[in-house]
């Protein structure tokens, strides 16, 4: 399970490396992507560019992870690929999450 | 809805009989063996089907094969208890109005409530749910889902629809 961190001032910047977050690795992305974020105390940004495929189970681990985050450290996900988006928007799961584009940096290294 | 052409019987004969790309995999209900197969699917129908349509069947079909994997009887769950891992049959085929699909499997029974329609699970900001969400996915997804057990197997058929700018 690969997470590239990176510290930012402001927040935690991880990249989500796995192309798929499916039931074959929901359990240990959830554990390790917790312990990540719980080690800071900043916010989450998730870059979620490189993954092509997430299910329930996916979306669960997703859920899990932001659940324990302090209520005042929020969780943004960035760039969601059709496919993922498509698993938050008709689970309502959009509104619960803070889901933004790619920043224009990351679109000019693109 | 693509009307069908009222033409001569000949010609709606040939029609009918045109090669569709199909799919048929015989699978033990295990996550790692759903997502190989669920990417040789990809591989199969990607130049046929528009990647919108393939993302919906691929979701649907990872939440009903990875359900019949998580729900499968205590004593597959040893080391060697792949023999006794629930056998998935699959089967999908290209229709002039989406992708047909029918699954089998000899799992437990589905409770009925999988397949009532359903909501999705109450949205509680402080207490957000986990888990809930398949059943509702692959009914907001699929068209004519309908299922039956016999003989100690599952049966579940569905559709995939089109985009509507992809109907044949």
């Amino acid at each position: 399970m690969q997470f590239i961190v990176e510290d930012v001032e402001t927040h935690l910047a991880i990249k989500v490396t796995e192309p798929r977050i499916d039931a074959a690795i929901a359990t240990p992305f959830k554990d390790k992507l917790r312990e990540i974020v719980l080690k800071s105390r900043k916010p989450v940004h998730l870059d979620m560019a490189s993954v092509d495929f997430m299910d329930s189970s996916g979306l669960g681990a997703m859920i899990a992870v932001r659940k324990s985050l302090p209520k005042n450290l929020g969780m943004v996900l960035c760039a969601l690929t059709p496919n993922v988006e498509r698993v938050f928007r008709l689970t309502r799961m959009d509104s619960v999450f803070d889901i933004r584009p790619l920043t224009a940096q990351k679109e000019l290294r693109e | 809805m693509t009307p069908i052409e009222r033409s001569e019987p000949g010609r709606g004969t040939h029609a009918s009989t045109q090669v569709q790309p199909m799919f048929h995999r015989v699978l033990s209900a295990r996550p790692i063996t759903v997502r190989d197969t669920l990417q040789d699917i990809r591989r199969r129908f990607h130049r046929e089907v528009s990647d919108d349509t393939l993302g919906r069947l691929e979701l649907v079909l990872a939440e009903v094969m990875n359900n019949v994997a998580e729900h499968a009887p205590e004593a597959a769950a040893g080391p060697e208890g792949d023999a006794r891992l629930p056998v998935i049959h699959l089967c999908i085929v290209r229709h002039a109005n989406g992708l047909a699909c029918a699954l089998t499997d000899d799992g437990v029974s589905l409770p009925e409530e999988c397949v009532l329609p359903r909501s999705l699970p109450a949205l509680v900001m402080d207490d957000l749910p986990e888990g809930g969400f398949g059943w509702f996915l692959i009914q907001d997804l699929t068209q004519a889902l309908c299922y039956y057990r016999e003989s100690q197997r599952n049966y579940l058929a569905f559709s995939i629809p089109f985009a509507q700018t992809e109907e044949a």
